[in-house]
């Protein structure tokens, strides 16, 4: 099982769980077993064609999917799945 | 309503003047208890903008998953950013709504010849193009 880290304001969208377990062998099929558990998840974290919306990170330990294999990048027993935002702004 | 503890209060604004005349960045970490939260501590990030400084900011992720971490050792929730504006007004810019994330509160700092003058809290929606700002207390 893997772990995937459910962010603070979400948890709202999954039962209030921090963290949740799932079976699974790559990325794509945890993000896809968890938003099936927790459907409002979904729209939080995809857009309507299907892919991530445009400001969220996937990590898996301290990797960013988008280095590894993406949505293919294998997880298993131990592996910790982190959701992060990417953050900017400027005054003009 | 967001409400910031005198210690981190005291740690973002010393961040953000002694940052000035570039923006700072930040995390923010405490408790949320239904609408109302409260900033416990304060995490002063590097800002990684990789042009001028003294009009843009952006947060490493991995500075986020770091914080996140952090959080949660602490018993604690990720509540929002903090960022300073400088020798500008704590307003939430276009270039901050783009670029913001509607899971969270950000607190924008107004810094006025290095020394703080005022700040805002503000609320993406979810498709990003308006914020409604939150009460702030501090």
């Amino acid at each position: 099982m893997a772990k995937i880290l459910i962010p603070t304001p979400l948890r709202q969208f999954a039962e209030k769980n921090n963290s949740v377990d799932v079976a699974a062998a790559t990325v794509g099929e945890a993000l896809a077993s968890l938003t099936t558990q927790f459907p409002d998840l979904r729209k939080n974290l995809f857009n309507d064609e299907g892919k991530l919306r445009s400001f969220v990170n996937v990590y898996v330990n301290d990797e960013d999917i988008r280095y590894l294999q993406k949505d293919a990048t294998a997880v298993g027993d131990g592996d910790t799945i982190s959701i992060v935002p990417s953050i900017a702004g400027g005054r003009c | 309503m967001i409400r910031v503890q005198p210690e981190p209060w005291a740690t973002m604004v010393a961040h953000a003047q002694a940052t000035y005349p570039n923006e700072c960045c930040g995390v923010m970490l405490g408790s949320i208890d239904d609408d109302n939260k409260v900033v416990e501590v304060a995490i002063n990030l590097e800002n990684a903008y990789s042009g001028p400084q003294n009009e843009h900011y952006e947060v490493r992720p991995e500075d986020l998953l770091m914080a996140d971490r952090e959080a949660r050792k602490l018993g604690m929730d990720v509540i929002g950013i903090f960022h300073s504006h400088p020798d500008c007004d704590a307003y939430f810019s276009k270039t901050d709504l783009e670029n913001s994330c509607p899971w969270y509160s950000f607190i924008v700092l107004s810094i006025q010849k290095g020394t703080f003058h005022h700040a805002n809290s503000w609320l993406p929606n979810e498709e990003r193009t308006h914020a409604a700002q939150e009460p702030l207390e501090y």
